[in-house]
Parts: C-alpha cells; sequence; structure tokens
C-alpha cells in the first residue's frame, strides 16, 4: 500500500535537493514552487487521494465544488478587487482570460469554471499557463484553454489534452461564453502568436458536445485598437466545420466552409468508409488505398473489405493501448524457473493496478507458464 | 547512479510532465530538467529502500518472459496480488525488473523499463 507520507516525502526531498542546482542556474525559486505545485496537483489529479496543504489546492476543492455557470461579469469584478495574500498584482496589461461555464449535468463530459479567485490567485502569481492549467486541475482529459498575458506580451497557451491537441468541450446546454477583450494593449506591433478563443454563443448548428479545436492565430495591435485575428476553431464533428472569427471588436463564431473540399466517390459504393464525413482526407486516402486492393481483386470480392486485413494475429494489441496498464517497476532479487513453473522474488516495487499505486519492499509470486 | 527506472512510475511521470511544461513555457533549460531527474532517482530509490517495509504476494499465469541486458520483463495475466491488508485482481500486468544486486546496468534499466527498447547503447554519465 502507499502511503501519502511517502510520496510526499520524496517530493520534499527532491525539491529540495534540487533548490540548489536552481540557484547555481539562475533559476528563480518561484520556479521551483511551480514545479512542486505542477508535480502536486498531477499527482492528485491521479490519485485523487491526499490533499496538500497548498492554498491551490483548497481553492481548487472550492472550484470542483462548484458546478454552477457562474457570471462572469461578477468574476471580472472580483477580479480586480481580490488581491492575494502573498502576492501583488504587478501587471500592466491586462490578461485575458476564458472562462469557461461548468456543465451542470454529469454525463458529458465537464467543464470546471475556475473560480475567480483562481483566476485572480493566478493572475496575481503571475503564474505561467501551464501551472495555472495545473491548479485548475480537471478531469483527466479535460482542460481549459486559457491564454495568460503576461507583462511582457507574451501569450502562453495552456492546453493540455490527451493526445496533445488543444480541447474544448461543450456542455450540453447552451454555451454561454463571454469574452473579454485585451484591455490597453501596447500599440506599437506587439505579435506573438497566440492561441485566442472567441468566446460567444455559438450557433445551434455544432452539436453540443462537440470538441473544438482551436489553432493559434496572430493578433495585430493597431494603435489603441485591438483587432483580433480570427482563430480557426475546427471541430472534429462529422462537418469538420470551422468557426473563424471576425476582426471585429466583438468577434462572431461562423462556421465557415469545410477544411477539405468535398470529393465525390466515383468508384461505387462498397467501402466501408464512414458515411460521414468526419475526416474527408483520411477517408479519401482510405478509399484509395482500398480501391486499389479492390481491384487487384476480382469482381466478386466487392463486399470483402482489405484482404488480408484479417490474417494478422496480434496479441490484443488494443490492451496495450488502454487507459490504465497495469505496471510494476521494481528490482528482481532472484528469479527461479522450474519447467514451465516460475517463482519471482522482487523487491523495492512501485505497481499501479487498475489505477492505483502501491508499493511493496519485498514481493513474491508463482506462475505458470 | 541510482536506477532511471522509477521515472515510469506515477510520481516519476508526473514529475517529468511538470518539468516538460517547464521547459515548454522556457522557465527552466532541459539541462536542468536532467539535473532535477537524476535527483529524483536518487531521492525514490533510496526512499524505497528505506522507508518501505512490507510485502506482497502475487500469483497468475505468465504470459510472456523476456531477459535481455539484465532486465526481466514479464507478461502476466490473471494476476491476484495479496497483501495482508487486501486483494488486488488484474487481467494483465507487466513487470520491468532491474537486478537488484548491481547497480551498474542503471541506463539499460531505465531503457527497458520506459520504452521496452530491444537494444541501447550505455552511456557512462
Amino acid at each position: 500500500m502507499v502511503e501519502p507520507k511517502l510520496y510526499r516525502s520524496v517530493i520534499e526531498d527532491v525539491i529540495n535537493d534540487v533548490r540548489d542546482i536552481f540557484l547555481d542556474d539562475g533559476v528563480d525559486e518561484q520556479v521551483l514552487m511551480e514545479l512542486k505545485t505542477l508535480w502536486e496537483n498531477k499527482l492528485m489529479q491521479s490519485r485523487a487521494v491526499d490533499g496538500f496543504h497548498s492554498e491551490e489546492q483548497q481553492l481548487l476543492l472550492q472550484v470542483q465544488q462548484q458546478h454552477q455557470p457562474q457570471q462572469q461579469q461578477h468574476h471580472h469584478h472580483h477580479h480586480h478587487q481580490q488581491a492575494q495574500p502573498q502576492q501583488t498584482v504587478p501587471q500592466q496589461a491586462q490578461t485575458q482570460q476564458v472562462l469557461i461555464p461548468a456543465s451542470q449535468q454529469a454525463a458529458a463530459p465537464q467543464v470546471i469554471v475556475p473560480d475567480s479567485k483562481l483566476i485572480q490567485h493566478m493572475n496575481a502569481s503571475n503564474m505561467s499557463a501551464a501551472a495555472t492549467a495545473a491548479t485548475l486541475a480537471l478531469p483527466a482529459g479535460v482542460t481549459p484553454v486559457q491564454q495568460i498575458l503576461t507583462n511582457s506580451g507574451q501569450l502562453l497557451q495552456v492546453v493540455r489534452a490527451a493526445n496533445g491537441a488543444q480541447y474544448i468541450f461543450q456542455p450540453q446546454q447552451s454555451v454561454v461564453l463571454q469574452q473579454q477583450v485585451i484591455p490597453q494593449m501596447q500599440p506599437g506591433g506587439v505579435q506573438a502568436p497566440v492561441i485566442q478563443q472567441v468566446l460567444a454563443p455559438l450557433p445551434g448548428g455544432i452539436s453540443p458536445q462537440t470538441g473544438v479545436i482551436i489553432q493559434p492565430q496572430q493578433i495585430l495591435f493597431t494603435g489603441n485598437k485591438t483587432q483580433v485575428i480570427p482563430t480557426t476553431v475546427a471541430t472534429p464533428t462529422p462537418a469538420q466545420a470551422q468557426i473563424t472569427a471576425t476582426g471585429q471588436q466583438q468577434p462572431q463564431a461562423q462556421p465557415a466552409q469545410q477544411q477539405a473540399p468535398l470529393v465525390l466517390q466515383v468508384d461505387g459504393t462498397g467501402d466501408t468508409s464512414s458515411e460521414e464525413d468526419e475526416d474527408e482526407e483520411e477517408d479519401y486516402d482510405d478509399d484509395e488505398e482500398e480501391d486499389k486492393e479492390k481491384d487487384g481483386a476480382e469482381d466478386g470480392q466487392v463486399e470483402e473489405e482489405p484482404l488480408n486485413s484479417e490474417d494478422d494475429v496480434s496479441d490484443e494489441e488494443g490492451q496495450e493501448l488502454f487507459d490504465t496498464e497495469n505496471v510494476v517497476v521494481c528490482q528482481y532479487d532472484k528469479i527461479h524457473r522450474s519447467k514451465n513453473k516460475w517463482k519471482f522474488h522482487l523487491k523495492d516495487g512501485i505497481m499501479n493496478l487498475n489505477g492505483r499505486d502501491y508499493i511493496f519492499s519485498k514481493a513474491i509470486g508463482d506462475a505458470e507458464w | 547512479m541510482a536506477y532511471q527506472l522509477y521515472r515510469n512510475t506515477t510520481l516519476g511521470n508526473s514529475l517529468q510532465e511538470s518539468l516538460d511544461e517547464l521547459i515548454q513555457s522556457q522557465q527552466i533549460t532541459p539541462q536542468l530538467a536532467l539535473q532535477v531527474l537524476l535527483q529524483f532517482d536518487k531521492a525514490i530509490n533510496s526512499a524505497l529502500a528505506q522507508r518501505v517495509r512490507n510485502r506482497v504476494n502475487f500469483r497468475g499465469s505468465l504470459n510472456t518472459y523476456r531477459f535481455c541486458d539484465n532486465v526481466w520483463t514479464f507478461v502476466l495475466n490473471d494476476v491476484e496480488f495479496r497483501e495482508v491488508t487486501e486483494l488486488i485482481k488484474v487481467d494483465k500486468v507487466k513487470i520491468v525488473a532491474c537486478d537488484g544486486k548491481s547497480k551498474y546496468s542503471s541506463n539499460y534499466c531505465e531503457s527497458k523499463a520506459t520504452s521496452n527498447l530491444v537494444f541501447c547503447w550505455c552511456l557512462f554519465v
């Protein structure tokens, strides 16, 4: 069994040991604290066991308990007034926040609205985007898309998803998104690759549970006016519609044309590609390959799908891609075999079984091959 | 040189991810991150050796075994892990074990544990 204390003590030891290395490298202590925070948060997310005695965690708990969409303006008000005890708010430029209302339904993947205090805290502490994402501690696979504009005008993207893409999941209810225009941006061409979310009530054409991919665009600042270059938002829905915002101060999300040109299949039916144009280009390539194979075959085999596709005896590779691969990482004292009877003498191991962590100093096992 | 074996654990992976994020935002250098990981190796190795004192038994059927570069990799099916307090059953488990006696093959062990490469080269730092 794992005692949380053990993990805690390891973290403490590591952090303390590397403090010198950090200082030698000229890295600020705050970065070290950020590392610790990130680390602890990730642990929390994965195990959902202990609480840490840090502020972020308490705020986190508050956030997680609030599943109601909150008024943004109220938050903004909070945003300006609240000051965290430990840190000041030295920022010259306001940060642009993307606040996603939480879904009230448990069925759909939920996006938890970060509490205003949390936002403020993140702004105040000048934490990096990554840290703020970590502190939000959303359920696995769902993270907020958030941009934080630091003093230097450097926009940091905070997005994490399982496959590295950036997603926003819209709750089943109508999306209530608001936008906060970046005020007081320094004119003079502050350009940086930016991920900017266009917050606007999305048209009903977008199905509720679509994921939205946001790709970075650039923001050009002309004078005092901030002109928002539209962000291309691609949904992985069948239509693969793009939402592009017009470059007004009130950008509106509109479904644009599809990314790939619609390709008509002229070689007849009989392929297994899905009717939905989920990913047009990929389907097109698959169709090509399948068609070539079919051409090689006889006419009577139109129904059979890619030849030789079932010849491989793959050994349950799907399971390897499974979420929780049960792994034991350890050292061996002695491995013994007698005919097909194996005996294992292991030590100092960390196990991850069914999603949970266990530790042992000694393990003895038997197995038949 | 402590085993880098434990980097592929919840604790180790969360540390690596955190370091990656800091590198992404350019708050630390990759070199520094490497130093942190090396320190983590030492810390976790010593913590396991000194602060953990419990025993586990397990039984199952052996699906595959591999011994390469002094690293054993097993895949067991239908395994029961038994501790005094509880019983844990899994359909499939992978066990990666480095030599408990010799600590000099740490780099091999790390690559086995994390990437399961058949061959690797050894860098003595």
